[in-house]
């Protein structure tokens, strides 16, 4: 099933050029409980962290978690147009803020996405390039990740709702697999086994 | 259905009903005539369709109409292309962008008299240095396409205008 | 008013549809004619003092211009409200099409109108000629490209239109049947160019498309590919001849002769789109009663369209036959070639017609632009050159182009050819051997974009000129001197350039410029700073005009002295209105008061009739027909091929000396009290305008408002409307006027005195350029030359262009600011061709209807030198060199100075285009 579903989401990826105008089509994430057959605490939470590399590898995700001050956009992940940059607050330059463009909502008729509090992540939250082992030292570090204790993490996953946006993207983009919930249950469970990263 | 009243270069207009779905683009276009603001891309990707909002605070900046919704606006008051001159008499930007050739086909030419007059009254408020004018002149108006001109005579003449005044929109140091 | 007479003399099956008949009247609106001349009457005309543009003011204050700005609520006795419709087109081009599935409109969103192939077959539209090809796909078709559409749906309002796109965009509306692959279609062209000149350059040519003739392949593969070889067929004696010729020069070779530095590289360049900010729209409004259609669009053809609208419905059912077209051109929101031709007025027509008495109006988002607008073709290159290691010189050329036309003919014929004649860029080689053909694809329908052919086959070109010269080695400048066309050399079609060739100034220019010279410095200064520093230098020359362009203008001057230009040419951004008026302005003393352009219904005056194909004729089928004194070639041409200048001001500044010889110069010498007999009377090309006066040495300075005033008062010749045509060289006539011969450079002429009507005045001694002209491939040229450094980040591959500069002539320019602007906006376009632009061909292309500007890349600013780039423009070779079009040439150059640059400073040479930041990042590993 899971080999299913991976196959399925890289074919996706790498298909064809222009994503931009699919179907939306969602990809399942495996519940924490489907990973009780690992007896090792370590290994189960390292195998769940990398369940989670789905939502966090996706597109709709590192479009705005990028290496450096640009967004991307798209399933190729290629650069914004406009050529917007993160500013002193993430929240664009002075002349282009991001919601000038991205009101409270998505609008869908025009394909745009939209939240109150769309912005660029930190520079040190980057998940652009990195692996899957990098970005979990990464999202475990306070200094890296805003501050934030484990629990909170769970919190910031399960619930914050720009987080949320990755599950409901809009007419013209491929929603982050799996839902919101089922991700938040995967970091809690992670965190709950150790909050081991994998390698 | 929602009703939609917004403030057009001075003028109220609404309450009016409009359609969620629809864009404050055609809103404009095809509701009220005002094909000033043009249609480009659809996409806020080239920006000749962005308008001027006039936020209470008394601070401006542009927004594009392509893509958000015309009841985003509701309640607000803009500045369109056709509200920059004044009892017949051209903005010194509109008259600069005439003097310098800035434009060739003029269709972009909405959305850079809008972005370069926001720019103005930004600096108006927070002057730049001289060393950084140019790129924050670039900054400014990076997400306007022109296929014509290569950008240099608007840029120019946007230049020009603020060098012409630098009590205005220059800092001292 | 004015009748195409064009459709009755064709013959049989003329439609006798009347077009362009009525201008709109004036109401309390402003009427379109009112709105789109101009500054207009009251308003300031920035012209006037050089200090803008004449539609300066119109355009930075959102005036109504543009064919999308308009809206039947807008158009004075049209009705009031406006339908709107959409185009369903078809992103499968390998299966059958089985029909349309709108279940999801139902209800309030149901289209009033659904128009099918079926529809257009039953009512007896018929597809222009140049056209060929479904206008709607029928069922049962596989469609013939990606991209073609199926079927116009028409809604009552804006609101249903705008609910329905969005039902319809994430629904698969069309059925599609069993898999066939693509139709195959014959190819749009192949010829060979092949020319072995004399001993010397002087010396008569061994062969040559001028001397023997353009030559195409009999014979093709079962895959439209033509068959180069000679091959013993009878009835291709022609052929065989030219295919000898290039034979022998191509094994000439690749005989590995010592002597010879042979290099044999192959070059691919990519699909692009115009991306002009306007998508093609129109409005149209069919009033079945009146039998009166009324058109408003924006296109480069304007005299096309309403000829192609004509025809379409010229043998339609009598309900949707108009007995009138009245045709609205409007500005165009930027063009490049990409309105063209183009076949949107033929959609904007037929939904009128199907949903008649109500206006409608389509439009093109920009996906649907992007799925339908008319591309720049891609070209695969293979190209031989050999140089003579001991002189340096060129020897022996040979190419073989091949152009993907995509789905549509469109001008893909006329681009190979004027990319095979482009090969040679700036050079003079005694043989070449050059093969080129245009085939059909399943890819969105490619046609004349800016700088069409030339740009692909010179960039291959310049860049190989580069590899050449570091292969010798010898210097580039110096490279290009020993090989440079000079004066009076001849093209390899075989004939000479008949304007000035400054290729040795511009190359001087280059030279001397600090970019060029201080190259080696700054090199070793980016290795000192840790970035790759590269300059590249290319020199192109860019024929303009197409070997048969009509054009028409009045010019008529009040008695107060304010003049009106009325020209058929079209503004898209090129400034064609400010240029005609500073040209007629240096014959009458004033810019013009009011201009209108795109106007192919003021003419009737002339009452032209034109027949035949003009690049095809035969020169007894010319001699006949020019017996008519109301006969041309051809009547008006579309703004294209840099003919701005040179062709869309001609029949103005013609307008304008007659005006001013026979209007104003008598109305001068009367109230300078000057005889007729006096010798001094016919001393008036003397005379200057200056500060808006009329200066003769030793006498009085007389303004113009006088002057006009005494024109007026002495019945004199008050307005001009002319005609010229330009087959290389322009026609000429004799017409009696004020009882004197004048000959000029015009075909017919009607004038207006005092203020009365306008009255043809018929023409004698006419001499239309002869039709073996049609062998010529260019003989109008204006060259360019660049100059650019670069800097390239080890680590990312990131390209920054730091400084450039661009040489150029252009004769006389009309208007420097606006050649300046074109340069630039040449060089933007310029740059976002080598590194940025791509649309793939097929599937995954722009036929399949989801590209935008996200994945579409035009250059920004941030990624131009915005205060780095330096344009300078020769001055005219003397104060009568008439002016030569730049609007293309300006660009081509800067596409292989990037290469070149990108070559010096990364030491790889990339043979396609675009060339990303990742290849130059891959290069670089």
């Amino acid at each position: 099933m899971r080999i299913k579903v991976l196959v399925a989401l890289a074919a996706l990826l790498t298909g064809t050029p222009t994503l931009d105008g699919v179907s939306e089509q969602s990809v399942n994430l495996a519940t924490p409980e489907s990973f009780a057959s690992i007896a090792d605490t370590a290994a189960r939470s390292a195998a769940m962290f990398t369940e989670l590399g789905k939502v966090l590898t996706h597109p709709r995700c590192v479009n705005c978690h990028p290496a450096g001050d640009h967004p991307h956009q798209g399933e190729q992940g290629r650069l914004h147009q406009p050529p917007v940059e993160r500013g002193a607050d993430g929240h664009g330059l002075p002349a282009m803020r991001c919601s000038s463009c991205h009101q409270q909502a998505n609008f869908d008729p025009a394909r745009i996405p939209g939240h109150p509090e769309w912005h660029l992540a930190p520079r040190e939250m980057a998940w652009e390039g990195k692996t899957l082992g990098e970005i979990c030292a990464q999202i475990k570090d306070p200094a890296r990740n805003g501050g934030r204790s484990l629990e909170e993490l769970v919190h910031h996953i399960g619930t914050d709702t720009l987080v949320g946006w990755a599950w409901a993207p809009g007419f013209g983009r491929l929603p982050a697999p799996g839902t919101q919930k089922q991700a938040g249950a995967l970091v809690e469970a992670w965190v709950k086994a150790g909050a081991v990263c994998p390698n | 259905m929602t009703m939609l009243t917004v403030t057009i270069n001075g003028r109220a207009y609404g309450p009016r009903e409009v359609r969620d779905e629809l864009s404050m683009n055609d809103f404009l276009r095809e509701y009220l005539g005002m094909t000033g603001t043009k249609f480009g891309c659809g996409a806020a990707q080239c920006l000749s369709c962005a308008v001027i909002i006039d936020n209470p605070d008394g601070t401006s900046h542009t927004m594009p109409t392509c893509v958000v919704s015309a009841m985003n606006f509701n309640g607000k008051a803009i500045r369109t292309i056709e509200g920059h001159a004044k009892d017949g008499e051209l903005s010194v930007l509109q008259k600069a962008f005439i003097n310098h050739f800035a434009f060739q086909c003029g269709y972009c030419t909405p959305g850079f008299v809008n972005e370069g007059q926001v720019l103005l009254e930004r600096l108006a408020k927070k002057p730049v240095a001289r060393v950084d004018l140019e790129k924050t002149i670039a900054e400014a108006l990076d997400g306007h396409l022109c296929r014509c001109t290569g950008y240099i005579k608007y840029h120019e003449a946007v230049r020009d205008v603020i060098l012409a005044d630098p009590g205005r929109y220059l800092s001292r140091d | 008013m004015w009748t195409s007479r064009r459709e009755f003399v064709k013959g049989a099956t003329a439609s006798g549809i009347a077009l362009s008949l009525s201008r709109l009247a004036l109401a309390e609106e402003p009427g379109f004619a009112a709105r789109e001349t101009l500054p207009g009457r009251q308003a300031w005309n920035p012209a006037a003092t050089g200090a803008g543009r004449i539609d300066g003011v119109a355009k930075v204050t959102g005036a109504k211009l543009y064919a999308s700005d308009f809206r039947a609520a807008d158009l004075p006795g049209w009705p009031a409200n406006t339908s709107h419709a959409m185009l369903i087109r078809a992103a499968d081009a390998t299966h059958v099409y089985d029909g349309l599935d709108l279940s999801r409109l139902s209800g309030a969103l149901k289209p009033v109108v659904v128009v099918t192939a079926a529809d257009l077959a039953r009512t007896g539209m018929r597809v222009p000629e140049f056209y060929a090809g479904d206008l709607l796909c029928p069922v049962g078709k596989t469609p013939l490209y990606l991209g073609q559409p199926v079927a116009l749906l028409i809604f009552e309002d804006f609101d249903t239109f705008d609910q329905a796109r969005l039902a319809l965009r994430d629904e698969a509306v069309l059925k599609f049947g069993k898999e066939t692959g693509p139709v195959k279609m014959p190819n749009y062209g192949a010829f060979r160019f092949t020319r072995v000149g004399g001993p010397t350059p002087d010396a008569l040519d061994v062969y040559s498309p001028v001397k023997n003739g353009w030559v195409s392949p009999g014979r093709f593969e079962d895959s439209g590919r033509p068959i180069w070889a000679r091959l013993p067929i009878p009835s291709g004696q022609d052929y065989a001849e030219a295919a000898s010729y290039g034979e022998k020069i191509r094994a000439e070779l690749a005989a590995n002769n010592p002597a010879l530095l042979v290099l044999d590289r192959e070059f691919e360049t990519q699909s692009v789109d115009p991306m002009f900010l306007e998508p093609e729209s129109g409005l149209a409004w069919y009033d079945a009663r009146r039998k009166n259609l009324e058109l408003v669009v924006g296109v480069q053809s304007p005299y096309e369209a309403a000829e192609s609208v004509a025809y379409l419905l010229g043998n339609a059912q009598a309900a949707f036959k108009p007995a009138r077209i009245n045709n609205n051109f409007a500005y165009c929101g930027g063009g490049f070639g990409g309105r063209d031709h183009t076949p949107f007025p033929l959609y904007v027509a037929l939904a009128a017609v199907f949903f008649p008495n109500r206006p409608v109006r389509l439009a093109n988002n920009r996906f649907e632009q992007f799925q339908l607008g008319i591309k720049r073709h891609a070209f695969k290159i293979r190209t031989r050159i050999g140089v003579d290691r001991a002189t340096g010189k060129m020897v022996g050329f040979a190419a073989d182009h091949a152009l993907d036309g995509g789905g549509l003919a469109n001008f893909s014929g006329q681009v190979a050819t004027v990319g095979a004649n482009a090969a040679l860029g700036i050079y003079y080689v005694p043989k070449v051997d050059v093969t080129t053909y245009a085939f059909h694809s399943r890819g969105v329908t490619a046609g004349s974009m800016r700088g069409y052919g030339t740009l692909q086959t010179m960039t291959a070109l310049e860049v190989l000129v580069d590899e050449i010269c570091t292969a010798l080695p010898l210097d580039p400048i110096e490279f290009r001197r020993r090989n440079a066309l000079a004066t009076g050399g001849r093209t390899m079609a075989g004939n000479p350039y008949i304007v000035s060739i400054r290729t040795p100034e511009i190359l001087d220019k280059l030279e001397q410029h600090p970019i060029w010279k201080e190259r080696a410095e700054q090199k070793a200064r980016g290795q000192q700073a840790g970035f790759l520093v590269g300059t590249g230098i290319a020199c192109a020359t860019k024929d303009y005009g197409t070997g048969g362009d009509g054009t028409l203008a009045s010019v008529e001057l009040t008695p107060d002295g304010r003049i009106t230009i009325h020209c058929d040419y079209v503004e898209m951004g090129t400034g064609i209105g400010t240029a005609v008026a500073n040209r007629v302005a240096a014959h009458l003393g004033r810019v013009a008061d009011q201009i209108a352009v795109a106007q192919v219904d003021t003419f009737g005056p002339l009452a032209l009739v034109t027949s035949g194909d003009s690049y095809t004729m035969k020169q007894k089928t010319q001699d006949a027909a020019a017996r008519n004194p109301r006969w041309v070639p051809a009547i008006s041409t579309a703004s294209t091929a840099s003919i701005g200048a040179h062709v869309g001001t001609h029949a103005a500044a013609e307008a304008a000396r007659i005006v001013f010889r026979f209007g104003l110069w008598p109305a001068a010498l009367e109230l300078w009290g000057i005889a007729p007999n006096d010798p001094k009377a016919s001393e008036w090309k003397t005379a200057r305008w200056k500060d808006g006066q009329l200066i003769m040495p030793g006498l009085p300075p007389l303004a113009l408002p006088a002057v006009a005033a005494k024109a007026h008062a002495r019945n004199g010749v008050t307005g001009a409307m002319a005609h010229a045509f330009n087959r290389w060289a322009w026609s000429q006539a004799t017409f009696s006027l004020n009882g004197q011969a004048w000959t000029a450079d015009i075909d017919a002429l009607a004038v207006r005195r005092g203020s009365g009507k306008y009255v043809r005045v018929d023409r004698s001694n006419v001499k239309f350029p002869p039709t073996d002209f049609n062998r010529i491939g260019q003989s109008y040229t204006s060259g360019c030359g660049h100059v650019m450094r670069i800097e390239i980040d080890r680590a990312t591959g990131a390209l920054r262009i730091a400084k450039a500069y661009s040489v150029l002539e252009c004769g006389q320019a009309l208007v420097p600011e606006v050649v300046i602007g074109q340069a630039q906006g040449g060089f933007a376009m310029g740059v976002g061709y080598t590194l940025l632009e791509t649309l793939p061909l097929y599937e995954d292309g722009p036929g399949n209807g989801k590209w935008n500007l996200g994945q579409y890349i035009v250059a920004r600013g941030s990624d131009l030198p915005l205060h780095n780039l330096e344009i300078e423009v020769l001055p005219p070779v003397d104060e009568n060199e008439r002016p030569k079009g730049m609007a293309e040439v300006v660009m081509v150059p800067v596409v292989p100075a990037l290469l070149n640059a990108i070559y010096d400073a990364i030491g790889h040479r990339f043979q396609s285009l675009p060339v990303t930041q990742k290849m130059i990042k891959g290069a670089l590993k």
